[in-house]
Parts: structure tokens; sequence; C-alpha cells
């Protein structure tokens, strides 16, 4: 509880780095850490006569390990960029954009093409 | 669990996949506790391995897809602040065809008052004769300029005597309101030339005041102008006498000291 609460004060310098975070810093690695949990976990079973006296201590800190990081991997996802909308939604947006771009130039290049005045011929 | 990937947003996703992968192993990690007491060992274990192996994959594809996501998004930045640009352009334009309408519609405005009095003096012109007859009576008393031929001692004045301001609208102010005369001399003055004025009839001047304003009894002053002496009348100089003397009341202040 306190590492996570220390996270938690984290928080707010973490934010401001969203920008920089990118797909390859996020840590999903869980398996191995899985891995090891059962292997511990069936050793435990196997030689339950002659266990080592740490290894229930070891598993118990695989098993922290495992929570501490997945919710390290929620947060990370939580800050990628560009994660908000599924890619449909994503290339409706950047689509949108252009056209709003392409309006927009076209609007200034009618503006600065208008011609000046007409000066009535008496 | 069934999932629209369209109507999802990728980080949703992520996350229930992550959501997946706990459940999952936290499944798993039961099972081998209760396998441990009970020893049993069911195909139920395999298949939860099997399906978080999936889930991990399926993690693997979705980064890609988010990594993809990144990309377009640093595009959309891009795109997004030049949208912003051109719309402070787009504003600053506004702006200033706004200040344009603006004097563009001031200036019809004054232009079209202008054509109106233009109309209105068309409809209704004035001779240049009646101009510069009108000239003449208001320059016939000298009060505008002083005559050609002046000279120091010449009792013709290039601006309105004293005589002529006393009988003008503000020398009958004083007197209606009888206060604030310049001097005990001029109220006095006043009074006797206000009653003059208004019995409509040219009177000589008292003796005392016929050297200070000598006023020709016939009303008739010869100006040099241009080729020759050209005769004004101002007889009819009571009639119009309002008139000039209203224009020429700029120099009114200087008129009576002056002619002391």
């Amino acid at each position: 509880m306190i590492m996570e609460n220390s996270n938690d004060n984290q928080e707010p310098p973490a934010a401001e780095v969203t920008s920089t975070i990118t797909v390859d810093d996020v840590d999903v690695d869980f398996l191995p850490i899985i891995f090891d949990i059962v292997r511990g976990l069936e050793r435990e079973s196997t030689d339950a006569s002659q266990k080592p006296p740490g290894g229930s201590q070891d598993i118990s800190q695989k098993l922290i390990e495992l929570h501490k990081k997945l919710e390290l991997a929620r947060d990370q996802i939580k800050r990628l960029p560009g994660v908000e909308y599924s890619q449909e939604q994503q290339i409706e947006k950047l689509e949108g954009l252009r056209k709003q771009l392409r309006l927009k130039r076209e609007l200034l290049l009618k503006y600065r093409t208008m011609c000046s005045f007409d000066i009535p011929k008496i | 669990m069934a999932r629209s990937s369209s109507s999802i947003s990728t980080g949703e996703q992520l996350l229930s996949i992550i959501d997946d992968i706990t459940l999952i192993s936290k499944e798993i990690i039961d099972n081998i506790i209760a396998m441990k007491h009970q020893k049993l060992c069911g195909p139920e274990q395999i298949q939860l391995t099997d399906l978080l192996i999936t889930k991990d994959n399926q993690l693997k594809e979705t980064l890609k897809v988010a990594a993809d996501q990144a990309k377009v998004n640093k595009k959309m930045d891009l795109l997004r602040a030049e949208v912003e640009k051109l719309d402070q352009d787009i504003q600053h334009l506004q702006r200033q065809l706004k200040e344009a309408e603006q004097i563009l519609a001031t200036a019809i405005y004054q232009a079209k008052q202008k054509l109106q009095s233009i109309n209105r003096s068309n409809k209704r012109p004035v001779p240049s004769e009646d101009l510069i007859k009108f000239a003449h009576r208001i320059s016939a008393s000298n009060a505008v300029c002083a005559p050609l031929t002046w000279q120091p001692g010449d009792p013709r004045r290039p601006y309105p005597t004293d005589l002529e301001m006393r009988l003008g609208f503000l020398g009958r102010l004083s007197h209606a309101t009888g206060d604030m005369p310049l001097n005990g001399h001029m109220l006095q003055q006043t009074s006797q030339l206000g009653d003059m004025h208004r019995s409509g009839h040219h009177q000589e001047p008292p003796a005392s005041q016929q050297n200070q304003f000598a006023w020709h009894p016939s009303g008739e002053i010869h100006m040099a102008v241009g080729q020759g002496s050209v005769p004004m009348d101002t007889r009819n100089h009571t009639k119009d006498n309002e008139d000039v003397e209203v224009m020429s009341s700029d120099s009114s202040s200087s008129s009576s000291s002056d002619s002391q």
C-alpha cells in the first residue's frame, strides 16, 4: 500500500511526460512472472515434505511483483498517445482534420485572390 | 467477451486485455493451489494456459496497433497545429474585413449626405448675383476689412464700431438685463443708442459722441474697389444690422477699447 501511495504521489509529474511515452516503454512481459509463480507453486506441492524455508515468501514476492507490473502497465496504457480512439475512429478523425485544413486553405486562397474592389466606371 | 473493435478505443481494448490476463493468471494460481490440496490436474488448467497465451498475443497485437495509432496521432497533432494557424489567419482576415467594412460604411454614409446636399442645392439654386449683393452688403460697413484707402484718422473701421456693437445683439442683451456693464459711461450710451435703434430712425448722435463715432448721416459710403469707387447704399443698414453684427461679433472684445 505504501508503495502504491508513493506511486500515486508521483502521478502529476508522470502525466506531464505523456507525450514522450511510447508503446516500447510499456512493459507487458507478464508470462515469465506467471511462469515463475506457477513453477514455484508446483515445486512447493510436489516437494511438500522438503520445501525450502523461503519458498512461499518468494512466491508472494513474485505475486506482488506481478500485481505491480499489471498496475504499471495499466497506468502506462492510459498515458499512451492516440489510444483514446479506435483505429477506425482515428482514421476518420484524421480525414476530418485533413478536410478541415483543405477547406480553410481554400477559404484563405479565396480571400486572397478575391478581386479587390470593383471600381464603378462612370 | 464480445467486442466490436470499431467502437471501443484501443486504450480500452488494451486495458480489458490486461484485466483478462489478471483474471486468468489469478484463476491459474487458484487452480494450482486447489490442485495442491486435491491432487487434481484437469484439462481446465491447459485451457486457461492457452487462453493466457492467446491473450498475451492479443495484447502484443493491440500494442502494435497502438504504435501505429501513435504515429497517426503525431500526424494529427501536426494537422491540428496547421488548422490552428489557419484559424488565426482567417480570424485576422475577418477582423480586417470588418474594419474595412466599417470604414467603407462611414465613407458611404458621408458620400450620401454630400449627395443629398448637392441635390438640395440643385433644387434651390442661389443666383451668384444675389450672393455678390449680399457680400457687398456685408462689406459695405467695413465690418470685414478696412477700406483700401484707409488712413489713420479715417472714421471708417475694419471692424464694427462701438456704435454698431451697441446696436447689435450683444449690446441689446446687456441693456436688457441691465447688469454687468463694462463701465458706467458705456451703460449710459447703450441705453441711449438702444432707444435710438428701436425707434428705427437714424438720429444724430449726441455732440459728445460725434467725434468718437463719426457716422455719415447720409448713410452713403464710397468704397474703392478695383477700377473705381462703387457707391454703396447702406441706408438699409438698420434692417441688416443684426446679420452683419452677429457675423462680426468676434471682434467685439476689442472694439470698445479701440474706439475710446
